[in-house]
């Protein structure tokens, strides 16, 4: 087994925005799942995307959420809506932590 | 290749049935949970925990791995390589790396030696048989923390990736490599950057997966975003905030900007610098959120300065306007 280390290559980055569009295939192939697991969330409303033509899209920031609902139920065998709550949360705790430290910054703490 | 004990890892004994696998598994997955845990390397201990899990909860695999365990003893970090065809008999089916909603990309040489890609490429008939023909590569995600000046001009990060291929003798190789990004302006905390191609390898000639980055800032004090919108803190001296005036602040785009503070302090109070958020088609606002600091009296004559402003302000009751 060898280690290689060639001199750095250079990759372009793309930005994943509003305007970039996944298909249902590529989101559950970000969370490791079948298309039908996605499907089922979007009809428990536990992921949100847009449907048009027979077709559903989702934006890109939705793989984040995605991931996290997924991994939640393989690890811990969760239902579901528990894993939607739970992500719920997490979502909420990291949005007032950033909060947090602005507001004990302003405090000087 | 550093042996891995996966029974230690999970903290349980080595006749430890499914249900007390599980058990440990999910305790530990608690506590390392990345998006809760506290612990400095709460990421690195998952996929350690996660990989145990994989083989511990895999009858094949499980039982593949004790095997190897009674023909080759080994303690836990020691350097460790497979006797040959110490896999003949077993069988692994179900995905490669990991269960379903698991990346195989956080694995540790030892299991892709074992259970992974290599492994599935030395057996009869190769990894294409396997799988059935070519195989994109797995996408591959990870973090990465960026400055919010970032955003305003882009920026170029060096990342180091660490991954395995196959060489041409379906052999693992481990692979350090680096790897320069542009990051274009524009960028928010919690898009994604997709790096096309910079993901796992793919198997039988198929493309490369692709490498996805989840933004996020680093914490600073003078400044924060929301989406496209920045809120920046800008403290006033209180005859400033009172009287109101010009006065000049730093952006986090890197510009001085003169505004105009209006007279008359109200606490809360912000002002909207229309388009000088985050850039893009449409930007966002930067707002400046106003704060009073008050300067200390270190002199006698400032101590004086105080007593002259308390006794043009004897009506003024800073506790009446406390409370609910």
């Amino acid at each position: 087994m060898a280690t290689h280390a060639p001199s750095p290559r250079s990759a372009l980055a793309e930005l994943l925005d509003e305007q970039t569009r996944l298909t249902l295939d590529d989101l559950a192939r970000a969370c490791c799942m079948e298309p039908g697991w996605v499907t089922e969330r979007l009809e428990a409303g536990l992921l949100h995307g847009e449907h048009a033509e027979g077709r559903w899209q989702f934006s890109a920031t939705t793989v984040v959420r995605a991931r996290r609902l997924a991994r939640l139920e393989s690890t811990f065998d969760a239902d579901p809506q528990l894993a939607g709550l739970t992500t719920d949360l997490i979502e909420e705790v990291t949005a007032l932590r950033q909060r947090l430290r602005q507001l004990e910054a302003l405090l000087g703490r | 290749m550093e042996f891995k004990d996966y029974y230690q890892i999970l903290g349980v004994e080595r006749d430890a049935t499914a249900a007390d696998i599980k058990k440990a598994y999910r305790k530990l997955a608690r506590r390392y949970h990345p998006d809760v845990s506290k612990e400095t390397d709460a990421a690195a201990r998952m996929a350690e925990v996660n990989e145990a899990n994989t083989v511990l909860s895999d009858p094949e695999k499980r039982a593949a791995y004790d095997a190897l365990g009674r023909a080759a003893p080994h303690q836990a970090g020691q350097d460790f390589r497979p006797p040959p065809h110490w896999d003949a008999g077993f069988e692994f089916t179900g995905a490669p790396g990991g269960g379903q909603g698991m990346d195989g990309a956080e694995f540790s040489d030892f299991f892709e030696q074992l259970f992974g890609q290599a492994a599935r490429a030395r057996r009869p008939g190769g990894a294409s048989a396997q799988s059935g023909g070519a195989q994109r590569g797995r996408d591959h995600h990870a973090r990465i923390e960026l400055d919010l000046r970032d955003a305003y001009h882009g920026a170029e990060r060096m990342l180091t990736l660490h991954g395995a291929r196959l060489d041409d003798g379906g052999r693992l190789v481990n692979e350090e490599r680096q790897l320069q990004v542009s990051i274009p302006k524009g960028v928010r905390e919690g898009q994604l950057i997709r790096l096309g191609g910079q993901g796992g390898p793919g198997l039988g000639g198929a493309p490369a997966g692709d490498l996805f980055l989840e933004v996020q800032f680093k914490p600073d004090t003078r400044w924060r975003a929301e989406d496209r919108d920045v809120y920046q803190s800008v403290t006033l001296a209180p005859w400033e905030a009172e009287l109101g005036g010009p006065v000049e602040v730093e952006t986090p785009g890197g510009s001085t900007v003169e505004v105009t503070v209006p007279a008359r302090w109200k606490p809360g109070r912000k002002l909207r610098l229309k388009g000088r958020g985050i850039p893009a088609a449409t930007p966002g606002d930067l707002y400046l959120e106003l704060h009073v600091a008050l300067p200390p009296a270190a002199t006698d004559a400032q101590r004086e300065a105080y007593r002259v402003l308390a006794q043009a302000f004897p009506h003024f009751q800073p506790r009446t306007t406390q409370g609910a």
